[in-house]
């Protein structure tokens, strides 16, 4: 049914898409052509675009100079560690909220979803005095435990364990299974799609946190990695911009290689925030 | 992808099933789960979510430095200074102008996006691209502040070179007051517009091609279809975006402290920015807290103002 006015169209609109996506990648490729660059390059004016004379100088001098190693180290602890506690207690609170009844259950379930409403900075100062009450300030479980719990991930797994015949579960039960058991043997399998898009959800959004490692965390090798980039940009003072931009693409890499390898899960739980909302 | 709920939902054993010939012990293993995994759950619920919101109404009503032994209770008096102190009205000023220009342009651009992707024949075209409209997105924030805040230097960065050779002179867009705040704009934009056009795109998807056919035979052209198809039946996707956007961008922080700290002048000093200094430089806990109830209240008005008034517009189900 495509008539030749629709097809030109189709093609012009693929053609701004294309010249848009480009504009979207251009920051990255400025990073990328400046992380190349050499100290004398990076400094000299007029600036140029391209690298005149690529070198990984500037590559040597970050890892040698900064714990990069550390800094990845501690966020993938955190990131790793916070999204199996969240897949845990959001699968387990999500399953007890859809298949089981109790006193107060519907008044706990609203408390948790009007959490969501809540922006960070009205919990940032009570959340930090009692970290710094429990002794954990500049320890990467003060970066772990406030968000071993998501409102959202206990949300997202009672809406698909919902979907689950409770006559299986009845059944498993007559059949003698533990209740442990037919959580992590018949109900985790089931939300499999749910916990993947989940779980990758919960790791980027861990790895890319900010503002909470910022207020807990000041000792540089505690540091993860978003936080160490902003004390390493502001150590340079504005001058050393290939250093700051090859530590960025250090940085900036791997996250978007775990993206792009992991992009159907990680669309695939956004969008389940937008649809089933 | 709606869950298929079962006629009648089964009850826990603490409602009264046929008294068959189960041993009372059987009762016990799931109100032990129920119990054993509900509790530690519910704990860290209460200590890192409610506690801390509770807190902080309360915190707003003491002067509270972290060196003082016997924070003192002074009442509202901590609101009553915010709203005289020159500085919180100017970060509050500041906060609605960045949510009153980002939020409707957010969604403005991001739209079309969707709409062009959506109408994509190739699936890995429109796969690849919607990969790389959300790559900004995926990167860390810090990241996406380091490079623009390079991008926007006046001598070395990309903007004022691109601009030279337009023949335009030397543009200081972080450091001028008129333009520092836009710049901010412009790159939150280029950071979040992922978000958006990925769940539009989800919402698009989701309307079956009957209604566009229906259309088509009935004459329509391909305005009218956006119009008439399109539009009723994205507005729940397009409710949830407006409404997760606008809470999004209230509480803006990193991009601001890595790009211009607030300045020039306080031009970009945003809620989010006045209350981390106030708590965490100036240790002043309280007049913080203040400010965060300020921005939670704001939060929750606009929230349920928003969600009113799309209810009223909101009718199209299928």
């Amino acid at each position: 049914m495509a008539k030749s006015g629709s097809r030109v169209w189709s093609w012009a609109s693929a053609g701004v898409l294309l010249v848009g996506g480009l504009l979207m990648l251009m920051p990255f490729i400025w990073m990328i052509l400046s992380s190349f660059k050499t100290p004398a390059e990076i400094i000299h004016t007029p600036p140029t675009f391209w690298p005149s004379d690529p070198s990984l100088i500037a590559y040597k001098t970050v890892l040698t100079r900064a714990p990069f190693f550390t800094w990845f180290a501690n966020s993938l602890l955190v990131a790793v560690v916070t999204t199996f506690l969240t897949l845990l207690t959001s699968g387990l609170a999500g399953y007890i909220f859809a298949k089981f009844e109790f006193r107060g259950k519907r008044f706990l379930f609203v408390l948790i979803l009007l959490t969501l409403m809540v922006p960070f900075q009205v919990v940032m100062i009570p959340t930090y005095l009692i970290v710094a009450k429990m002794g954990l300030i500049n320890t990467l479980w003060a970066l772990i435990i406030p968000s071993a719990v998501s409102a959202f991930g206990i949300y997202l797994c009672k809406q698909f364990i919902e979907g689950i015949p409770t006559d299986l579960l009845e059944a498993a039960r007559i059949d003698g299974a533990s209740e442990t058991r037919i959580f992590f043997s018949i109900v985790a399998p089931l939300i499999r799609p749910a916990l993947g898009a989940l779980g990758i959800f919960q790791f980027m959004w861990s790895w890319n946190n900010y503002l909470w490692p910022l207020i807990a965390v000041n000792e540089q090798a505690k540091m993860t990695v978003p936080l160490a980039l902003s004390y390493f940009n502001t150590s340079q003072h504005g001058a050393r911009y290939d250093l700051v931009m090859a530590a960025t693409a250090l940085i900036v890499i791997p996250v978007i290689i775990v993206f792009l390898i992991f992009q159907r899960q990680f669309i695939k739980g956004l969008t389940l925030t937008g649809m089933k909302g | 992808m709606a869950s298929t709920r079962l006629p009648a939902k089964r009850v826990g054993p603490s409602v009264a099933a046929p008294r068959l010939a189960r041993p009372k012990s059987l009762f016990r293993p799931t109100s032990l789960f129920v119990a054993g995994s509900l509790t530690p759950i519910v704990g860290l619920f209460l200590l890192f979510s409610i506690l801390p919101i509770l807190a902080s109404i309360v915190l707003a009503l003491f002067r509270y430095s972290a060196i003082d032994p016997s924070p003192p209770f002074i009442g509202l008096a901590n609101f009553v200074n915010l709203f005289h102190d020159p500085l919180f009205l100017k970060s509050l000023g500041n906060t609605f102008e960045f949510v009153l220009l980002a939020v409707p342009i957010n969604i403005l651009v991001a739209l079309p996006i969707a709409l062009g992707l959506h109408s994509l024949r190739l699936r890995w075209l429109r796969d690849g691209l919607r990969a790389l409209y959300f790559l900004p997105t995926a990167a860390p924030i810090v990241a996406a502040a380091v490079i623009w805040a390079y991008l926007y230097e006046p001598t070395g960065g990309l903007m004022n070179m691109a601009l030279s050779h337009l023949g335009v002179g030397r543009v200081v867009w972080l450091g001028a007051e008129k333009t520092a705040m836009p710049s901010i704009i412009a790159m939150s934009l280029w950071q979040d517009i992922g978000y958006n056009i990925v769940i539009f795109l989800a919402g698009l998807e989701v309307i079956p091609a009957v209604f566009y056919e229906a259309a088509a035979i009935d004459g329509a052209n391909r305005w009218q279809q956006f119009r008439h198809v399109t539009l009723p039946l994205l507005s729940r996707t397009s409710a949830f975006i407006l409404v997760m956007t606008m809470i999004s961008y209230l509480q803006v922080f990193a991009q601001v402290q890595i790009m211009t700290n607030g300045g020039p002048h306080d031009t970009t000093r945003v809620l989010g920015l006045f209350i981390y200094d106030n708590a965490f430089r100036y240790t002043r806990m309280g007049y913080a807290s203040a400010a965060s109830v300020v921005l939670l209240v704001l939060t929750m008005v606009m929230t349920l103002v928003q969600l009113w008034l799309l209810k009223r517009s909101t009718s199209w189900e299928y």
